[in-house]
């Protein structure tokens, strides 16, 4: 109906738990309003946010209750989307389209500068496409930090019948969303990532391992997939390049990316000894890039602008944009993309909006349930590889998490061991046997039956986990709970024996 | 149709090659609601590989079953974001009120409480999911509401 009102409402699964389906439902049957559903920007305490057009660009409506109609309607009271600080002070690269475009829009993805990394890459050779990367500086952004060029080039060069190109979707550090956002609000930049991949390593085949509990994000992309396809996208020098959606089934052990690929290939989630890496011998023994989802959706900007833009961005060791995930009692949660480089305290301060109303700070974690947690005097650490690495910390996927003065150190200790010991894939002695004493002692010292010598053992145990764990699950498990010793010492020996 | 032949139907729908034992583990129980311990010897057949390799991996992944659930699964997310949001007051509000503790079944087969260890919902913590309903900023005070539509 032309009189109508186009609304903007996301449609991402964050925006729908805040209530946006409530909004659609609401408003599904008043010819005034035409909704459009889009992805989210990823300022979540807004959600539901309603946007309109104005000469002046967007204009936006926040946390919308359905009786909000009539004052939207009316134009009254909303608020130009570009003077929101937390959304005008990022620098969004890998995110710009969020909030703007509607997610199966490939027009739209290509109008905006979309399919151009990928028409770049065909230009290229294969070498050409890796020597941008190299340029580039890009680092794995699923947590390990690996130069990507680096392991694009040893898949390249390994003769093999079949490649394959695999991105790892089972985003499962507590604390992390930026994957979900964009299989679920921009599918198409990571199919786009996986065929330049797929072009520079002379790849056949690809799969997206998505985890069980991102329904949406899986539906998104298989009709994504399904439009891409259509449009002869999923084309390589004329020879086809399925993609194909593989759903796990609740394991975290599986975002390891050889337990991953023993997940695709249908056994046990159970790591493997490395090396030989994926990239010699990954799927079915055939040289395979595992990357993840963030990774590969950042690619096709490297190609399109050139790997020294990309350069250009974050700090020496660390270039380019991060995607960090502010949750937990902070004030304002939500998606914040900017070069590498802040401090902590910035990013708390200046997108944080400092802590939820009610709460006084306590400790940050960074980096999922096996990150460092770092008391208030700890915040001033820049986020980049080399900073958090010389601190003993990891980045991991960008996930931060506020814990406030409520929280009981002790237990979240144990909350973290007891996620260990549930998550463990039982193949290295030193994560399996090791994680479920951790539990024990932990849990001993919460009932009040702990004495001084198990915050020893604790140290010792944590100790001979991160040395000789096959992989990150065992051996980054012990930082959250000695990190928490270390910054809260009282905390714990208030709850030992005499 | 008795549960062998179901079993049987369903392993030659998902026949592929190479053999693939977790996708044919969640397809079974996308169908018949769990997967049937009684149908491993089949589905070993089924597979060429041998039924402590399909057990193994029917034990290995949480979200596989070996008995039904209740009509409506609720899952309250323990993540690091929900933690800190109070999801543990939140599950224990849920034990109360149904009367059922974690992985568990409310007697008549209406819910099935368990954990997740992230939604990916942080922003919009702490969450719970029922069935393919998430529901995230829950509060304790609003547990009674959220069941009444399931109930």
């Amino acid at each position: 109906m032309s009189s109508a009102t186009r609304l903007y409402l996301s449609n991402d699964t964050s925006a729908r738990a805040a209530g946006a389906g409530l909004l659609a439902d609401a408003w599904a049957e008043r010819p005034e309003v035409q909704l459009i559903r889009l992805s989210s920007r990823g300022a979540f305490f807004l959600e539901p946010m309603v946007e309109r057009d104005s000469p002046e660009g967007r204009v936006a409506w926040f946390n919308v209750q359905p009786d909000d109609l009539s004052s939207i309607l009316a134009g009254v009271g909303g608020t130009p989307v570009r003077s929101i600080p937390f959304l005008a002070n990022q620098t969004r690269f890998t995110f710009a389209n969020f909030g703007e475009t509607e997610p199966l829009a490939l027009d739209e993805y290509q109008a905006r500068g979309g399919l151009k990394g990928l028409e770049e890459a065909f230009r290229l050779t294969p070498d050409g496409i890796i020597e941008e990367l190299r340029v580039s500086q890009l680092r794995g952004r699923g947590g390990a930090a690996f130069p990507v060029w680096n392991k694009w080039k040893v898949a390249q060069q390994t003769k093999a019948s079949e490649k394959y190109v695999v991105a790892n979707a089972d985003e499962g550090d507590a604390g992390t969303y930026c994957d979900r956002m964009i299989l679920e609000g921009d599918p198409f930049r990571l199919l786009e990532g996986m065929l330049i991949c797929a072009r520079a390593i002379g790849a056949s085949r690809g799969y997206v391992y998505c985890r069980q509990e991102y329904p949406a994000a899986a539906a998104m992309l298989r009709a994504a997939i399904r439009k891409a396809d259509e449009a002869e996208l999923l084309d390589i020098d004329g020879e086809p390049f399925p993609i194909e959606v593989v759903e796990g089934a609740g394991s975290y052990v599986c975002g390891e990316e050889t337990a991953l690929l023993e997940s695709l290939e249908g056994k046990r989630g159970v790591v493997r000894a490395r090396p030989p890496y994926p990239a010699q011998a990954g799927l079915y023994g055939q040289p395979t890039i595992v990357s993840n989802v963030l990774t590969f959706a950042t690619i096709s900007q490297i190609l399109s602008r050139g790997g020294t833009w990309h350069a250009s961005l974050g700090t020496e060791q660390s270039r380019g944009t991060i995607a960090l995930q502010l949750g937990g009692r902070v004030k304002h949660p939500g998606l914040v993309e900017v070069p590498f480089g802040l401090s902590l305290r910035q990013v708390l301060d200046q997108f944080g909006g400092g802590m939820a109303p009610g709460s006084r700070f306590k400790a940050v974690q960074v980096g999922g349930p096996l990150g460092s947690l770092f008391p208030s005097t700890g915040l001033d650490l820049p986020i980049c590889y080399d900073a958090f690495a010389k601190a003993g910390a990891v980045l991991g996927h960008g996930g931060i998490v506020v814990y406030d003065h409520e929280t009981d150190m002790v237990d979240l200790a144990r909350h973290f061991m007891a996620f260990t010991a549930d998550e463990s894939c039982g193949k290295c002695t030193p994560c399996r046997i090791g994680s479920v004493r951790g539990r024990e002692i932990l849990e001993r010292i919460q009932a009040g039956g702990g004495t001084v010598d198990d915050l020893a053992l604790l140290g010792d145990l944590g100790e001979t986990m991160k040395l000789a764990s096959l992989c990150a699950l065992g051996g980054r498990a012990p930082y959250p709970v000695l990190t928490a010793i270390e910054h809260f010492p009282a905390e714990f020996r208030s709850k030992l024996r005499a | 149709m008795s549960n062998h032949e179901q079993v049987e139907k369903i392993l030659r729908q998902v026949r592929s090659e190479p053999p693939n034992m977790l996708k044919t583990l969640l397809a079974l129980q996308e169908q018949i609601g769990y997967v049937p311990v009684d149908a491993i010897p089949d589905i070993a057949h089924s597979l060429r590989t041998t039924t402590t390799q399909i057990a193994g991996v029917l034990s290995y992944y949480p979200d596989l079953r070996v008995t039904a659930a209740g009509r409506h699964v609720i899952r309250v997310c323990m993540g690091e974001s929900c933690y800190a949001n109070g999801c543990g007051r939140l599950l224990r509000v849920l034990q109360d009120s149904l009367r059922t503790d974690v992985g568990e079944t409310t007697s008549g087969g209406k819910f099935t409480l368990d954990t997740m260890s992230c939604a990916g919902n942080c922003a919009v913590s702490p969450t719970v999911l029922i069935d393919q309903d998430l529901y995230g900023r829950v509060l304790p005070s609003q547990v009674e509401t959220m069941l009444e539509r399931y109930r």
